[in-house]
């Protein structure tokens, strides 16, 4: 690969336009500035001279330096102009002086550019005839969708007609597609892109109390202990860990506990400054969350006032609960009798009567030291000398909740109310977030007609990867996401849908309208399906293999789009360049489908018609800018407008109205936030659990995490002979699942060229592998659940029982990688990037959903590891470093 | 559009593209010819970057003598700018792309991070050869490979200084990369 040095970089000259968004990427979403200047002129290095308002050479250790890969030069209005897109030097929020990301930091690479690695973003709508895609009209494109679901919907019923689509690419898109999928439409075959239906992250959470976003970021600065489970923001969230965790180590010498398999940059810093890692091994997060809270309960640390104070007590506990259908998760879960106690003291007596709590057992299961477990607990929770409390924080990923999703989330949040967290500065239990919050739904999700059921009257959202298994979707329109790759067992998983669209004899030969919808029909009535895949780009799979319709977005920077980030701070996201060929952004897409269906209320002329009318739906939600929208109305500007003049700061939802004044919620079950005692103004919502714990009574529920629930799968699933874990996940500069940037940004194509997977030294020795191999990861035993919607007894559902009534396969996966050798992963476990297209590690994943919730064990792959070759990479100075991932 | 965009590629946005003779140094493996490099850029913005290239000036760093194996020496380059023209050169006892000296394991990088201009020159980490953990973010970099990101936040890999042997004797005679804080490399 050829590799240019640039070494300047143009100035935006002093007249250069500017532009306020924030990152496309994490859930952080750091304030950009964009810079816009037509080609032809330019700026001067003093302040006077540029747009900047800056002397360069800029001071050292100071945000404010444009690099060459913050600038391009895109198409604005028909002309070409440059543009910077560089972090907001003056913002005072999130990444406070300009601070950035590898990601971030090279995202005016995202642009579209003709002769840039970007060049083959999708331009026009195409359809799949002979085998190969070809332009068609938005008319033609739109009318074959609509003919084709309308024959679909008509002949098999709502639930033969699926949308699987991100849920966080900007409130307008979310919206615009939602409103066809599950109001207009209304069907239960409805999935996200991270999960086979509808399934909330931290279920546990909500059943304490908890709303999953109800930290600031100055919460996880604030905290004297903060424990990470799950994932290391210094990846991933990189911005939380600069500006706020990283400062917190040196500044107030804040201790940081992490649970994690994986040892990484932050891990190894906290690690240093007196914090703590928590190695465990993969799965056993449950066991360790109950021997942290028991060591805290025998010690007699626990919180006492606060959680006499604070959660629900017997007769608390039964208030509201046992009422109404039991047809919501959450209903039959609190009342099932597996999970709720009546208590603290309940669950203390529950917690030591539990084997799994016990220390020793614990530190042997989760392969720590007891002596750690004893340390965490101390730093969590035990009373100075002086009989003040430390500050603890409670932080939560997928490397927690994706291994065992119920248990581990109630534990973990039964946990941090044991130490008196949830509900005050710096004593919060929250997510950290990984996709910025972009999600509002147009619908609700027809929970009645979800043919899905756990034993007894405990109804379920569908899971959408079964229900393709099964053969009963007809009509799959997939918007933003790689189904296959991104779902567990996905080699097994694309095989389903070859067989069921490019497999199926009846294939275009012809691109006439009414000669493609008849085609179509013939598939659908020979039990085959259409699939229609909405995209930025061709994506391996979806796009190249299965679609027979592909339909060209418009995304970040192309149309004036709004999100909240993980504090649930609303910002505006700028258009600032022309999207590429007739690329059109999805509400756009989403209104002319609904429309050529027949269906009213998509008239909308711009992304601010389509903001302004999601806002209701918004009221009541962390999200709520239903205030922000009428007090645009009534100082006679459009929705957006106003939003703009919050730059990137934004405001902080839910946002209430205060003395005639929009204000922002700075966090959730805030204990010392002050409402007027006027009560609620004008289009203020007023909530509970703005105050309070999202509860019936407003106080928090402990939860049993019974080990039962999850323990047969883990068994079974857990490495035999020469398996080793198989984990995955993000890291930190492959973030956006390959699309933006270790395809199209040389500098990261040039460190990750393939997917890799890290070996601790012990396992690459006895495995004769070096840094720098090619090895192959295989595994025979994969599960897959290709049945079992309906369970009659509570049981039925449950690992064993699933496997003993027939209702799991095993199926084989094989993966090639780069091996990459350092101390990062614990001995017996390794680690590869989750979603490469090409070696998706999820082909090695289970594709057994947790019984309770529906989340995929996505981090519990196995496999077997073993060399096959040397890399180019091995012996090359160009591409890939092996250099360990935890220097510090 | 399309040609517009290509225009202003070549003739305004990347001309300082300073690949040539440097890319011949790095890659010596697969040497990139002149021939080759017209075939991409068009003669005429070859022959500019080399004129540019040339800007660059010569500088003694130091002889082979001078180098103890894992001891980083500091020096300016490309001008005497005490901030921004902060440069550190180290023998790393491996062979590193674009090294030289016998060993081909003899490199010099800028000691600015490309994230935040945080300060790498006492960084350097003998058993990984790396510089970093910036002080600043903790962002580190492969001396072996053209000071590529290992872990961090940095945009660009750390500007690689280009060295020549004459004789005994290692002479700084360019910079692959825009230095820290400013638009182009210190005193050009």
């Amino acid at each position: 690969m050829s590799k240019k040095h640039i070494d300047s970089v143009p100035l935006p000259p002093k007249d250069a336009e500017v532009l306020t968004t924030c990152c496309d990427y994490c859930i952080v979403a750091c304030g950009y500035k964009i810079y816009r200047w037509p080609v032809g002129k330019k700026g001067g290095i003093k302040a006077g001279q540029n747009a900047f308002g800056r002397d360069l050479p800029i001071e050292l250790d100071k945000g404010g330096w444009v690099s060459p890969n913050m600038h391009n030069v895109v198409s604005h209005e028909g002309k070409p102009h440059h543009v910077i897109v560089a972090p907001d030097t003056d913002t005072e929020v999130v990444n406070k002086g300009g601070n950035h990301s590898i990601r971030g930091g090279a995202i005016a690479q995202k642009c579209y550019s003709p002769d840039k690695p970007t060049k083959d973003r999708l331009q026009h709508p195409l359809l799949r005839v002979n085998g190969k895609l070809q332009p068609i009209s938005w008319d033609d494109a739109t009318t074959i969708f609509a003919e084709t679901s309308k024959y679909v919907i008509e002949k098999f019923g709502v639930h033969a007609w699926a949308t699987k689509m991100f849920s966080y690419q900007f409130f307008e898109n979310t919206y615009a597609l939602t409103k066809l999928a599950l109001r207009s439409i209304g069907t239960p075959a409805f999935a996200w892109h991270d999960n086979p239906t509808v399934a909330p992250a931290t279920p546990g959470f909500r059943d304490v109390g908890i709303d999953n976003f109800s930290a600031s970021y100055d919460d996880w600065y604030l905290a004297d202990t903060l424990v990470i489970a799950g994932t290391d923001p210094f990846e991933t969230k990189t911005i939380i860990w600069s500006e706020y965790i990283m400062k917190a180590i040196t500044e107030h010498q804040q201790k940081v506990i992490f649970i994690n398999p994986r040892k990484t940059t932050g891990v190894a810093f906290a690690e240093e400054h007196g914090g703590l890692h928590l190695q465990l091994n993969p799965g056993t997060d449950t066991i360790l969350h109950l021997a942290i809270a028991r060591t805290i309960l025998e010690n007699g640390w626990e919180d006492s006032e606060w959680i006499k104070k604070y959660t629900n007590n017997k007769w608390e506990t039964d208030s509201g609960f046992g009422q109404g259908t039991r047809n919501t998760d959450w209903q039959w879960r609190t009342t099932w009798g597996k999970f709720q106690t009546k208590g603290f003291d309940d669950y203390k007596k529950w917690i030591l009567s539990q084997k799994e709590s016990d220390l020793k057992y614990a530190a042997e299961t989760c392969g720590l030291d007891a002596e750690d477990i004893e340390w965490a607990a101390e730093l969590m929770a035990k009373p100075r000398a002086d009989g003040s409390r430390p500050k603890t924080s409670f932080g939560i990923e997928k490397g927690s909740y994706w291994s065992n999703n119920y248990t581990n989330t109630a534990s973990y949040a039964s946990l941090g109310l044991v130490c008196g967290s949830g509900n005050r500065p710096g004593q919060m239990i929250s997510r950290f977030g990984g996709h910025q919050r972009g999600g509002i739904k147009g619908g609700s999700y027809p929970m009645g007609k979800s043919p899905e059921k756990f034993g007894g009257r405990r109804r379920k959202p569908l899971d959408l990867d079964r229900w393709v298994q099964a053969g009963k979707v007809r009509f799959a329109y997939v918007v933003g996401t790689t189904w296959t790759a991104g779902m567990c067992g996905s080699g097994e998983l694309a095989e389903v849908f070859r067989n069921q669209t490019t497999r199926n004899p009846n294939q275009l030969t012809s691109s006439n309208v009414d000669d493609v919808i008849e085609t179509f029909k013939k598939r659908i009535d020979s039990g085959g399906m259409v699939l229609a895949n909405q995209e930025i780009y061709l994506r391996k799979g979806m796009g190249t293999e299965l679609a027979d319709l592909v339909l060209p977005a418009a995304t970040w920077g192309e149309c004036d789009f709004a999100r909240a980030n993980g504090e649930r701070r609303i910002r505006l996201y700028s258009k600032f360049y022309d999207a590429p060929g007739e690329a059109q952004p999805d509400w756009w897409i989403a209104a002319q489908i609904a429309k050529k269906m027949g269906f009213s209320g998509y008239d909308w002329k711009e992304s601010n018609d389509v903001f302004e009318e999601a806002a209701r739906f918004t009221r009541g939600s962390r999200k709520n800018y239903q205030p922000l929208v009428k007090m645009a109305k009534k100082q006679g500007k459009k929705g957006h407008e106003l939003l703009r003049e919050y730059g990137t700061t934004g405001i902080q939802g839910p946002i209430r109205l205060e003395d005639g004044k929009l204000v922002g919620t700075k966090r959730l079950h805030d204990s010392t936030l002050k409402l007027p005692t006027t009560g609620p103004e004008r289009e203020t919502v007023w909530q509970k659990w703005l105050t309070k714990f999202k509860s019936q009574s407003g106080k928090a529920n402990f939860m049993k995490s019974p080990w039962s629930i999850f323990g047969d799968f883990y068994d079974h699933i857990k490495p035999k002979d020469d398996e080793l874990w198989i984990l995955n996940g993000r890291i930190n500069e492959i973030w956006q699942s390959c699309f933006d940037d270790v395809e199209r940004r040389p500098f990261i194509t040039d460190r990750f060229p393939e997917n890799f997977i890290e070996l601790h030294p012990e396992d690459a020795e006895r495995l004769g592998v070096e840094s720098g191999d090619y090895v192959t990861v295989e595994s025979d035993r994969v599960p897959v659940q290709k049945s079992g919607f309906y369970g009659r007894d509570t049981d039925d559902l449950m690992f064993t029982n699933l496997l003993k009534d027939g209702h799991i396969k095993f199926v084989s996966a094989k993966v090639k990688a780069v091996a990459m050798v350092m101390e990062v992963p614990k001995a017996g476990t390794t680690f590869m990037y989750f979603l490469n297209t090409d070696n998706p590690a999820n082909a090695l994943t289970p594709r057994v959903p947790d019984p309770i919730s529906d989340n995929y064990r996505f981090k519990l792959g196995v496999g077997k590891v073993k060399k096959v070759g040397e890399s180019p990479y091995k012996n090359s100075f160009k591409q890939m470093t092996f250099k360990s991932r935890a220097i510090v | 559009m399309k040609d517009d965009l290509k225009l202003v590629k070549d003739t305004e946005t990347n001309l300082p593209g300073c690949i040539n003779r440097r890319q011949f140094l790095f890659y010596s493996a697969g040497a990139v010819s002149t021939l080759a490099l017209s075939s991409v850029f068009g003669a005429s913005s070859a022959l500019a970057a080399e004129a540019l290239f040339a800007e660059y000036p010569s500088k003694k760093l130091a002889s082979l003598s001078d180098l103890n194996q894992d001891q980083p020496i500091d020096f300016l380059y490309p001008n005497d700018d005490p901030t921004y023209a902060q440069c550190v050169l180290v023998k790393l006892g491996e062979k590193a792309g674009g090294g030289v000296g016998p060993d081909q394991d003899i490199v010099a990088f800028s000691s600015l991070c490309t994230h935040m201009g945080g300060l790498l020159g006492r960084s350097y980490k003998e058993e990984h050869k790396v510089l970093g953990p910036c002080p600043s973010h903790l962002t580190t970099f492969d001396l072996t490979r053209h000071g590529m990101v290992v872990a961090g936040h940095a945009v660009e890999s750390l500007p690689q200084i280009v060295l020549e042997m004459k004789g005994n004797d290692i002479y700084a005679t360019g910079v692959a990369g825009l230095i820290f804080g400013g638009a182009k490399n210190p005193g050009m």
